[in-house]
């Protein structure tokens, strides 16, 4: 396909662009950081699934659909593919995958410098927002990609157990 | 992956001028430490498995041993045979210039040395018998750009807390070093902050 970029650089490019919505873009109001990320998501997963569905024919239902975004669409960004694909066979769909790149270097950081003891709430606290606010944006790609198939739906993430995170699809009828 | 071949604890025999008991190895008298320095200076991370004399307080001895490797480098540069181009001895080396210096030996211990183009510089003091460790450090340097360089919460240049990560790294280092000998073990899959050992610079 062309050029290439090494990953590095999409990492680095995603924390940054985290960091600077929640910090310096939208630091009093959360919220439209998180709708920010979400949009430049949706762009993102729109125009990638454009490339990446241009020799495929029309997809015949949503179950195809999704299942090309947990297989192909999937390894072609982080080079695997969904763990895990449940359904309730009512148009919501939940995408788990055990491994997800871009949240699995978090780690809480202590700021205090006399925190010797095991990491506290606090630190808890903070990771688990920076790891929502990182789930903003595949969240978006995903949302992008299905609209441009075809498919109006909502995404939202769910972290219970790091570094394992799903995805749960909700097509709009 | 054979990071070094030496240091079994079966075939170590003291040489003659070493104090006794130097070279047993044996969960016995020899320093394990471990120092991370960023290129300003400060230390990011210190570990240490087996000390047995600490000489200064360690804001003292972090910044005697930057010092150390500072003049050193500056010094094994300077006193290069191959090279032609010499500044003058006071000028501070950037971190690609001059040849680079791996490690000294003492009777009673080893110490290693990486610095990174970043002018990240990991520093291991083994024991005597120790082989050539660079592999190791390189593998060390790359737990830290991985874990810690991405990880989004890190703030550079401050010391590293509480990474799962140098927990990994440490278990690694055990490995590396500990093959056949007695190593304190720590945990692999703890997400706590390194406790008490750990000094921020």
């Amino acid at each position: 396909m062309g050029r290439e970029v090494a990953e590095s650089c999409v990492d680095a490019v995603v924390i940054e662009m985290v960091s600077a919505f929640c910090h310096k873009f939208y630091s009093a109001e959360p919220e439209l950081a998180a709708r920010r990320i979400e949009a430049i998501g949706y762009q993102v997963g729109h125009q990638l699934v454009e490339r990446y569905t241009m020799d495929c024919p029309r997809f015949t239902d949503h179950l195809e659909a999704i299942k090309f975004i947990c297989k192909e669409f999937w390894s072609e960004l982080f080079k695997k593919q969904i763990d895990n694909l449940k359904t309730n066979h009512r148009g919501t769909f939940v995408l788990q995958d055990n491994m997800f790149r871009w949240i699995a270097r978090i780690s809480p950081n202590p700021l205090q410098e006399n925190s010797t003891e095991s990491s506290t709430p606090n630190d808890d606290n903070q990771a688990a927002q920076t790891t929502s606010m990182h789930l903003y944006f595949p969240c978006g790609i995903i949302r992008g990609a299905l609209t441009s198939l075809g498919i109006p739906c909502a995404v939202s993430a769910d972290i219970s157990n790091r570094p394992a995170c799903s995805f749960v699809v909700r097509i709009k009828a | 992956m054979q990071f070094f071949g030496g240091s079994a604890a079966a075939e170590m025999t003291p040489s003659p001028a070493a104090p006794p008991g130097t070279a047993t190895g044996l969960a016995g008298n020899n320093a394990n430490m471990l120092y991370i320095f960023n290129r300003n200076g400060v230390c990011l991370l210190y570990r240490e498995w087996h000390r047995p004399l600490h000489t200064l307080d360690a804001q003292e001895d972090q910044k005697l041993m930057f010092g150390l490797l500072f003049s050193l480098r500056s010094f094994t540069a300077k006193m290069d045979p191959t090279s032609v181009d010499k500044g003058n001895l006071g000028v501070p080396l950037l971190p690609g210039q001059g040849c680079s210096f791996y490690s000294f030996r003492t009777n009673t211990y080893k110490l290693s040395f990486m610095e990174s183009p970043s002018g990240i510089k990991l520093i291991l003091v083994t024991h005597p018998k120790t082989g050539d460790l660079r592999d190791a450090l390189r593998y060390m340097y790359n737990l830290y750009v991985e874990y810690v360089v991405k990880n989004p919460l890190y703030v550079p240049g401050s010391p590293i807390k509480g990474q799962q990560a140098e927990l990994q790294g440490s278990s690694r280092f055990e490995r590396v070093e500990g093959s056949g000998q007695q190593v304190h073990k720590l945990p692999i899959l703890d997400s706590n902050p390194i406790q008490g050992k750990t000094n921020s610079g």
